[in-house]
């Protein structure tokens, strides 16, 4: 049921992306650290899942809340001068990376786990 | 109740796709679009570089700009005194040749026709005397004495170096011969004292008239006078030290 719900939102927002009309370039990044931010939100809440510490009020308000604030930091950036969008990209980023990392070793010790079962059951 | 918590979380992550696939796929475009290099989407460090290098080339036009403003200035000045000097030498010029008569001139002035009587037209003890250079330089003389300008016998301009003889029977005047019956003589001055030069009181008209030479008169406010068109020839004189 839910991953008919991401199929649908993921094909549903791939038309409409593709047919809104183009946004100015200057907010372009901030619509770039926005989808940094809510990337990150994703890969966090994947993880949560895995880690069975999955709250759907931190998640979606995570997601929202990264998002808007990286758009805010990266505004107020641009009016100091100062490029703390980079900031926000190293952090998220970064975070990605970490949850990935937990991802992967999560679904290698599930599956080397099954291989040990099998053999052990082929014994 | 548990159902529709969870429904709604299903709505909420569905919506949540949608509104991430969606912006990723807006910047998608934007990213697309602004691969064109173009003054929209240079970046602003680029436009930082881009200004900076355009105030460097306005800045060295401008000093150039300035350089040419202030060499023209100074060749306008210069040009203008040249023109002034200049000026003055085409009066002085013009003015020269007004007075060596190498120029054509009309004004104010007489022209007077010589032409011998014919045999009807004489009486008592008249006879004819053909016109001689005599005559000529006599009516000239009394021109020139009540202030004619420019003078001329039959188109031939009198300058300062002019003489009119008799040669044989023509007169000379320039170089040149003429031998007519009618002599046509234009002056340019004040014409009431042209006249009365020749034609007042014992004036020289008389005297043509007894040696059988009729002259008359004719007043214009617009006598033309050809220029001299002859050479000036300096073969010995030289300026003075």
């Amino acid at each position: 049921m839910i991953f008919i719900a991401i199929l649908v939102g993921c094909i549903l927002g791939a038309i409409v992306g593709i047919n809104v009309p183009i946004i100015p370039y200057t907010y372009s990044s901030y619509l770039a650290i926005a989808i940094i931010a809510a990337l990150d939100s994703v890969f966090g809440g994947i993880t949560g899942v895995l880690k069975r510490e999955f709250d759907i009020k931190v998640f979606i308000s995570g997601f929202f809340c990264n998002s808007i604030l990286s758009i805010l930091l990266t505004y107020l950036g641009n009016k100091l001068d100062v490029d703390i969008y980079l900031a926000a990209i190293v952090v998220f980023v970064g975070r990605m990376f970490i949850n990935l990392t937990i991802i992967r070793k999560y679904y290698i010790d599930k599956w080397s786990e099954k291989l040990k079962n099998l053999r052990l059951k082929d014994k | 109740m548990e159902k529709k918590g969870k429904v709604i979380m299903i709505i909420t992550i569905g919506i949540m796709c949608f509104l991430l696939v969606m912006i990723i796929f807006m910047q998608f475009k934007v990213v697309q679009e602004s691969e064109e290099t173009n003054i929209d989407t240079l970046q602003a460090t680029e436009l930082r570089q881009e200004l900076a290098n355009w105030k460097t080339k306005y800045e060295e036009t401008k000093e150039k700009y300035d350089k040419t403003v202030e060499t023209l200035k100074s060749y306008r000045e210069e040009s203008s005194a040249e023109s002034k000097t200049k000026q003055t030498l085409e009066d002085e010029l013009q003015s020269l040749e007004r007075a060596l008569g190498k120029t054509n001139v009309e004004g104010e002035g007489v022209i007077i026709t010589l032409s011998e009587k014919k045999q009807s037209e004489l009486i008592e003890d008249e006879e004819i005397v053909a016109i001689n250079a005599e005559d000529l330089i006599y009516i000239v003389n009394y021109l020139k004495d009540s202030g004619a300008e420019a003078i001329s016998i039959n188109g031939e301009r009198i300058i300062n170096s002019t003489y009119i003889v008799d040669v044989e029977d023509t007169i000379k005047i320039n170089s040149r011969y003429l031998r007519t019956e009618k002599y046509e003589i234009k002056a340019i001055g004040n014409s009431t004292y042209l006249e009365s030069s020749i034609f007042g009181k014992g004036g020289y008209s008389e005297t043509l008239n007894s040696s059988g030479i009729k002259a008359e008169i004719q007043k214009s406010n617009k006598v033309q006078i050809s220029k001299y068109n002859g050479d000036y020839e300096v073969n010995y004189m030289e300026e003075a030290k």
